[in-house]
């Protein structure tokens, strides 16, 4: 709670400091602790599918490093936020692992030859240079953007510059369903 | 603090602001409405997936989930938003459904065992011949019971209809029992003979209209995950709502109850009659309801008639038939008197004040109870008694049949209701719970079916463990099995070794090799889940239809089409009168006259195809969530509260059945001093034959384990991870012990999953049934522990 209250007052210092308005502050962080995209695929079945825990267990509750921001765990880097306070029909209270399990071994039963659908980077679209991209994916279960959007652990290139700003859907459009309107 | 430590501070505290102030509830579900077309939406950027509907094939929950598939393979599914079960949520389970149909070792050809041992290639023409050949030998020379058809609650209807009509009006034979046997049979009976009618009373919405909600040894946590994650929401909602877990060791359900109770093992029969006991003699029953609505009911209750089905005369076949008398409240007042609190306590090992707490939550009228169960009931020696002293719960209570106040059964697989209780492919059963023995029923089956009269047999057949016990006799003499894994999961599986050459003729169809298409004489490779149309019918009453969406692998083959082939070559045509190509939807309609009129309506195949599910009765295209209640129920007259009409034999009341406690068939002792429990867990599914062939469900749960208490295993010199020796009257294993896991036994307590296909804890188990339902009891038997290093 303390440190909630303190971090506008924060902001407001590294902003002073650094003399830049422009950019997000995020600070010089080993590039362990982001997800690079290719860290992200490897920890998913799929594109959608739920990523596997990257850690070992560390015997406490998932919940007290993801929380609703997200925390610097020393040794291991930055816990990423919960994306998923705000789902319907879940919150930080849901059991983490009726999704998320943990990597016991690297051995397979059998080969397989599943392969999963791959996401391809592309940007929201933009009616005209300088307008708000549009959202480029649909965000069920994602619903808090900050949470992949800002933040240390966010990875470059889908960083918010304004990470103040408070609603993103205000300006950013979905744009999942393909197709034009017509009468 | 030095500057980097500021910058990462500041960092987070970028990320909290924004998190904080840009949220609500209200704003994310405003953004998701404006997404309500999902179905035909492109979410995977350049990926041209094209989604479609199917339920989960693995539990009984029944998800709604989409299917991504690009180029005929499946490449993706997500949860459906618009499907009630689980708005678009799924388990780790159902995100990994797509790695089922891709392992290597998929079975692509029928495989014929030579007397090498050595499985052939053969083609499917020469497989169908060889069965109809082999089950017509059979049939000529020892007889209609000498045949049988072994099944699965993951048959889907279309299976499970094609294999009924197969066995009983083209073989005459009542020889077809499924796995649900081994699951929800307890359940079952405890439906049947309370109401007549086998179905749950409630819906899913329960979960979020009940205010507590009483687990008995269930651990849904992990086993139906998307339906706790509804109560678990529920709960952060509405403060007030409790959770009530009921159970022999901590689960991590446990983790989430406001109140556990730990009871030894087998003693829930006494806790409830205790329960029972305070609600009657506090006077916190519903005397209006229950001079309304309840007869009073007893069945044999001496142990030595009844026993267990594993020993003496009863060690070959169990046959125990239980006879109703009528009761009356105030004999079973009397009765009851042998669970006053403290005697309950003593036999339960549940203190006295929680007794009388469970008792006060029961009998408090202002609010409502939902009780959940699974296995832990059904899989019990008295599992019938223990389906009925729920139920008796809530019928003295009247909490019953009206929103967020039921008694719930969970199953356990994804058509246990759908397939096997609904079509009825028991050796006692008959479509839309018609049963063998009344010639009515008969009569109408064999008039639906267009065959003469007399066609059914009128004996039932075997159960599934004496169906087995018959096959290593020799009684049984040709049998086929389908979507499931027998030499895995029968309890005590010593008794049913078999070495293909043995005079006998074993079909297995199934995706995979298994422990089980090791002792098969032919292997059919079968079509998977969305490899093929079907229908589930999930634990809710809710019936889901899928559109096939691939091609199966190689000459895999859908399971209902290999039996309507071979029942084609053995010359009953008359039975499946469709062409080849296109026989689901008359299938479907055909099996649907059944249930039209009598309770259980259908939807119609095209309404069913374009619903995310329906919980039947459908009447006038209506569903219904809520049986036997006035304004949710059409059979019911609205003048009424609450209406039985189904218990016609009970003059259109429920039964209030008066069940005593009865010890498990086995208990510790000097030689044996622990209990042996045995389960699934979270990310595998029964054997494992799907599950552990899917990478990231593998890597999290690659091997079984033997839970143990931390005092017993210090006393014992073992630490977690090593290996130890657990060995029961029957078997013996090697296992890692686990401390301080998932789950957490009681001292004297040790628990084992079942999944690990190298490491067969029913070597171990007993085979001891329930003395109704003959489903065997995998939850309790005497095991010792040692040090093997």
């Amino acid at each position: 709670m303390m440190r909630r209250s303190l971090a506008p007052a924060l902001l407001l210092i590294l902003v002073g400091c650094s003399g830049s308005g422009q950019r997000v502050p995020v600070p010089e962080v080993e590039e362990a602790w982001k997800t690079s995209a290719a860290g992200r695929a490897e920890r998913r079945a799929y594109d959608g599918a739920p990523p596997v825990i990257p850690h070992e267990p560390l015997g406490t509750a998932c919940t007290a490093c993801h929380n609703s921001d997200g925390i610097f765990v020393a040794e291991i880097g930055y816990a990423p936020a919960s994306p998923h306070a705000l789902t319907p029909g879940l919150s930080l209270e849901s059991r983490c692992q009726q999704c998320h399990v943990f990597q016991r071994t690297q051995e397979t039963f059998a080969d397989s030859r599943f392969e999963g659908a791959k996401r391809v980077s592309q940007l929201g679209a933009r009616m005209y240079a300088g307008a708000p991209p549009t959202m480029p994916h649909g965000h069920f279960m994602r619903e808090d953007c900050v949470s992949c959007h800002a933040g240390p652990a966010a990875r470059e290139g889908i960083r918010t510059t304004h990470p103040e700003r408070t609603r993103c859907g205000q300006c950013h459009a979905q744009s999942e369903v393909k197709g034009d309107f017509a009468r | 603090m030095n500057r980097r430590t500021l910058l990462k501070s500041v960092g987070l505290g970028a990320a909290g602001v924004a998190a904080h102030s840009c949220s609500s509830r209200d704003e994310a579900q405003r953004l998701l409405d404006g997404q309500a077309d999902r179905l035909n939406a492109e979410g995977l950027g350049a990926q041209d997936l094209t989604w479609s509907k199917a339920p989960c094939r693995y539990c009984g929950t029944g998800c709604g989930v989409e299917v991504g598939v690009h180029d005929n393979r499946v490449m993706a599914v997500r949860g459906d938003p618009l499907s009630p079960v689980n708005r678009g949520l799924l388990c780790v389970k159902g995100y990994h459904l797509p790695g089922l149909l891709y392992g290597k070792d998929r079975l692509t050809h029928p495989l014929r065992r030579q007397e090498s041992g050595r499985l052939q290639r053969i083609s499917w023409d020469e497989a169908i011949d060889l069965i109809a050949q082999r089950f017509q030998e059979t049939l000529d020379q020892h007889g209609p019971e000498a045949v049988g058809m072994y099944g699965s609650g993951q048959w889907t209807v279309f299976d499970g209809y094609a294999a009924l009509k197969w066995v009983k009006a083209g073989m005459r034979s009542n020889n077809v029992d499924p796995n649900a046997r081994l699951c929800m049979a307890s359940a079952v009976m405890g439906f049947m003979t309370q109401f007549q009618s086998d179905e749950p009373m409630g819906c899913y919405e329960d979960f979020e209209e009940g205010d507590d909600f009483v687990l008995w040894g269930a651990n849904m946590a992990e086993m139906h995950p998307v339906l706790f994650s509804r109560i678990l929401e529920h709960k952060r909602t509405d403060p007030s709502v409790r959770l009530i877990d009921i159970a022999t060791r901590r689960t991590p359900t446990s983790d989430y109850a406001d109140l556990y109770v730990e009871f030894q093992p087998g003693t829930d029969l006494a806790l409830a009659n205790g329960i029972l006991h305070l609600l009657i003699e506090e006077g916190r029953i519903d005397k209006a309801f229950i001079k309304e609505n309840l007869t009073f009911r007893r069945g044999i209750e001496d142990l030595e008639r009844i026993g267990y089905g594993c020993r003496g005369e009863n060690a070959e076949s169990y046959t125990f038939r239980d006879q109703a008398r009528e009761s009356s409240l105030d004999e079973i007042r009397r009765l009851l008197a042998d669970y006053a609190p403290d005697e309950t306590a003593r036999i339960t090992g549940v203190s006295p004040e929680q007794i009388k707490a469970l008792a006060k939550l029961y009998g408090d009228s202002q609010r409502g109870t939902v009780s959940l169960w699974c296995m832990g009931v059904n899989q019990h020696v008295r599992g019938t008694w223990m389906n009925n002293l729920i139920t008796d719960l809530h019928l003295i209570t009247g909490k019953i049949g009206r929103p967020g106040a039921n008694p719930f059964s969970l199953t356990g697989q994804p058509s246990a209701c759908g397939t096997c209780r609904e079509v009825g492919t028991f050796g006692h059963r008959l479509p839309a719970d018609m049963v063998v023995t009344n010639p009515e029923h008969r009569a109408k089956t064999e008039e639906i079916w267009g065959v003469e009269a007399g066609t059914i047999p009128a004996k039932p057949g075997y159960h599934t463990v004496d169906m087995f016990r018959a096959l290593v006799r020799g009684d049984l003499r040709a049998l086929w099995i389908q979507v499931t894994n027998p030499w895995v999961t029968l309890p005590h599986l010593s008794r049913y070794q078999r070495k293909p050459g043995d005079g006998r003729f074993v079909v297995v169809s199934d995706i995979y090799p298994t422990p089980t298409t090791d002792c098969a004489d032919l292997i059919l490779p079968s079509a998977a889940w969305v490899e093929r149309e079907g229908m589930f019918g999930n634990t809710e009453r809710r019936t889901q239809h899928w559109d096939k969406a691939i091609e199966p692998p190689g000459e895999a083959r859908e399971d209902a089409l290999q039996i309507i082939q071979v029942a084609k070559r053995m010359g009953y045509d008359k039975l499946f009168p469709w062409p080849e190509n296109d026989w689901h939807r008359a299938m479907y309609e055909e099996y649907r006259k059944f249930t039209l009129g009598v309770g259980k309506d259908l939807a119609s195949y095209d309404q069913l195809r374009r619903a995310r599910g329906l919980l039947w009765p459908v009447i006038d295209g209506k569903e219904t969530r809520y049986r036997y209640a006035a304004g949710f129920d059409p059979y019911v007259k609205k003048s009424r509260g609450v209406h039985f009409y189904k218990a016609k034999g009970y003059g259109e009341r429920a039964a209030f059945w008066f069940r005593p406690f009865h010890p498990p068939a086995e208990s510790p002792d000097a030689e044996y001093p622990f209990w042996l429990c045995t389960g699934r867990i979270l990310e595998h599914w029964h054997t494992g034959s799907m599950t552990r062939r899917t990478k990231q469900l593998h890597q999290a749960a690659s091997e079984a384990y033997m839970e143990v208490h931390p005092l017993d295993a210090r006393k014992l010199g073992l630490g977690d991870g090593d290996q130890a020796r657990i060995s029961s009257r029957r078997g013996q294993l090697d296992l890692p012990v686990r401390i301080e896991g998932r789950g957490k036994p009681p001292r004297g307590t040790v628990f084992v999953p079942f999944f690990d296909e190298d490491q067969l804890i029913n070597l171990l188990t007993l085979d001891a049934m329930d003395n109704i339902s003959k489903e065997p009891d995998f939850k309790k038997c005497a095991v010792r522990i040692e040090r093997t290093s």
